[in-house]
């Protein structure tokens, strides 16, 4: 008797919990987040399966959510010259690599110095500067590749070299895109190092590039880093000026190689997520390591993506 | 030289001043090479193509651009005439009203999912790190690998996912193929933005709830208010300014936009926007004169949402 009384009680006050559990803001609160997790996570999900799918899996009557084994047929038709249909995308990686870290060294060096200039020195000029920076940064693309097309070609003519399939010509223009970015990210973080450290390094006899070296920039290292990352991912991201600069297939990056694949006769899609998944996981994996540095980045500097 | 070291206070103001000259110079020293390649690549070429859309250029004498041929407004005329630009009707929009369409009800919805994934986030749960990094994964992954990964989703093809549920959920008998369904497609285009642009959008969003004064929700509740008149007279003002920032920012980049449509639909069946009107004409047709018009248009729209930017946006940071 005691003891069925004690369970009711006991019955009655878990129910009372998950009622006082559950209510309307957390069940809208769970749905909402399941909602947003499966539509994020499953198209990333997809890339890396279909992947590891096979041919006759890929073309099936209806789509096979979990690959039968860990298939790496299109990754041997991506690396492996034995493939009747090899496509060396590892060329295509190191061309990416070749554009996308000079770009980002080149960046990081010029905008730190531009950028020191802006936030710490007064000169006249200055805030036009910045805010025609700020500018650039609202100009299309499209508008300008036009002209940088006819202008390199002009100049290539003249200097002897070819405005297409030319890497250092896609570098060149890359910086188009990214040293504004690093520039007024950079300018801002200069701006939270409190000068009275500098200040404090010139009455003690340092010149003012003494004080650059040793003390501003070694503060400013995990902004470097992080604009580094930003600009290596807009040239490693890059679409539209390879697309136009790059006509020979031994000289595509990444993502216009993974444009042909899709685009050829035979549609492959397993070896097109392959592709995709090869270029996605390095970024990701550079954006989870820094996740920190790179969200302070982007909500200040409001990277264009 | 003789009048400075008579006295004093002269050769000090003087100093001060060089001092002062040579921190200028060492600024211009630094900001040089930056300033020298950003007139290179941005602000020369930005002229330059003002001078280009007035120009007969194409491929024959793209080697000899300076002496190409004056031809007054005809590239505009010609981009006006243009069935791919003109607006004919319900059925065909033509470029600049899609591009508008298109970018007003992207940036909206982009903004309106960015606010709901912000006030996901901004209640504490457990994982909420990792959840937060995950919601930023649609904008830090590429371009390219995302717009492929949704053409195979919405494959026409029985192996396609969107197909095969929606099939099995008996709301269609036959695959269809969205992206290339005049009308569908342009709504697919416009959700994909927002999946893709959202999380910057959450960001900023985050940034400014996270510093809202929590006395005021205090001060709510102690007047008795719910969730939604919190929501309503207090979330919302204090959130005004950025949301507006945000939509303009957006609006902005979404009109200048090219990859996204053109590796989703390459700007057919209705989804046809300036941006890809300029590279077909410029890098298809190769009449970079008439790309180039394009361009201005484009960019002739785009200084009305700048004005409006700075006009609205900047004078706001400044009263902050």
């Amino acid at each position: 008797m005691s003891a069925s009384y004690a369970s009711t009680v006991q019955k009655r006050s878990f129910i009372d919990h998950m009622a006082g559990w559950i209510n309307w803001s957390r069940f809208l609160f769970a749905i909402g987040l399941f909602f947003f997790l499966t539509s994020i996570l499953f198209p990333f999900y997809w890339m890396v399966s279909s992947s590891f799918k096979t041919t006759a899996e890929i073309g099936a009557r209806e789509p096979v959510y979990i690959p039968s084994a860990l298939n790496m047929e299109a990754y041997k038709e991506l690396f492996d010259p034995n493939h009747p249909s090899y496509q060396d995308f590892g060329g295509n990686i190191i061309n990416s690599m070749f554009v996308a870290i000079p770009t980002a060294l080149i960046a990081v060096i010029l905008a730190t110095l531009g950028a020191y200039a802006i936030a710490r020195l007064r000169f006249r000029g200055k805030n036009i500067m910045l805010n025609s920076i700020l500018m650039i940064y609202l100009f299309p693309g499209v508008l300008l590749i036009i002209p940088l097309f006819a202008m390199i070609a002009q100049i290539g003519d003249r200097l002897g070299f070819q405005v297409q399939d030319n890497l250092p010509v896609l570098i060149f223009t890359y910086l188009a895109q990214t040293l504004p970015v690093a520039l007024y990210m950079l300018t801002n973080y200069f701006r939270t190092i409190p000068s009275e450290i500098e200040q404090a390094g010139l009455i003690d006899g340092c010149s003012r590039f003494e004080v650059i070296w040793r003390i501003t920039l070694p503060l400013a290292i995990p902004a470097l880093v992080s604009v580094g990352i930003y600009t290596f991912m807009i040239a490693w991201n890059e679409f539209l000026y390879a697309l136009v600069f790059l006509n020979d297939h031994n000289l595509f990056t990444m993502p216009i190689k993974i444009n042909t694949i899709y685009n050829d006769p035979s549609p492959r899609p397993h070896v097109v997520m392959a592709a995709s998944t090869i270029m996605t996981i390095p970024i990701v994996i550079l954006f989870l390591s820094l996740e920190r540095f790179l969200e302070e980045g982007l909500t200040a500097g409001g990277v264009k993506g | 030289m003789t009048s400075t070291t008579e006295t004093s206070k002269p050769s000090f103001i003087q100093r001060w001043r060089s001092l002062h000259a040579r921190e200028a110079r060492l600024a211009w020293y630094l900001i040089l090479p930056t300033a020298l390649i950003v007139f290179g690549v941005v602000i020369f070429p930005a002229i330059f193509s003002v001078w280009i859309s007035f120009r007969e250029v194409g491929l024959s004498n793209l080697n000899d651009v300076f002496n190409a041929p004056f031809v007054g407004l005809d590239n505009f005329q010609k981009v006006f005439n243009d069935f791919a630009f003109k607006f004919q009707g319900m059925q065909s929009w033509g470029a600049a009203v899609t591009s508008i369409v298109y970018s007003f009800l992207a940036t909206t919805l982009t903004v309106l999912i960015g606010l709901i994934a912000a006030l996901l986030l901004n209640r504490p749960f457990r994982a909420r790190g990792i959840t937060r990094a995950i919601f930023l994964f649609p904008y830090v992954a590429p371009i390219v690998s995302v717009a492929f990964v949704w053409k195979w989703i919405l494959d026409p093809r029985p192996s396609g996912v969107v197909n095969d549920v929606l099939i099995s959920l008996g709301i269609i008998d036959l695959p269809i193929a969205p992206l290339a369904t005049r009308g569908l497609a342009l709504v697919i285009v416009i959700i994909f933005e927002a999946w893709r642009y959202f999380p910057f959008a959450m960001l900023m969003i985050l940034a400014r709830l996270q510093a809202i004064d929590r006395t005021m929700y205090e001060a709510a509740d102690v007047d008795g208010a719910n969730t939604w008149q919190k929501f309503r007279n207090i979330t919302l003002p204090e959130l005004r300014y950025v949301l507006g920032a945000i939509f303009l920012l957006r609006l902005m980049w979404t009109f200048n936009k090219f990859d996204d449509i053109f590796l989703l639909t390459g700007g057919g069946f209705g989804t046809k926007v300036l941006p890809v009107l300029t590279y077909e004409f410029s890098f298809k047709l190769f009449d970079f004169g008439r790309g180039a018009a394009t361009a201005m248009i484009l960019l002739l729209i785009l200084v009305i949402f700048m004005a409006l930017y700075i006009g609205i946006v900047m004078r706001n940071v400044e009263e902050e």
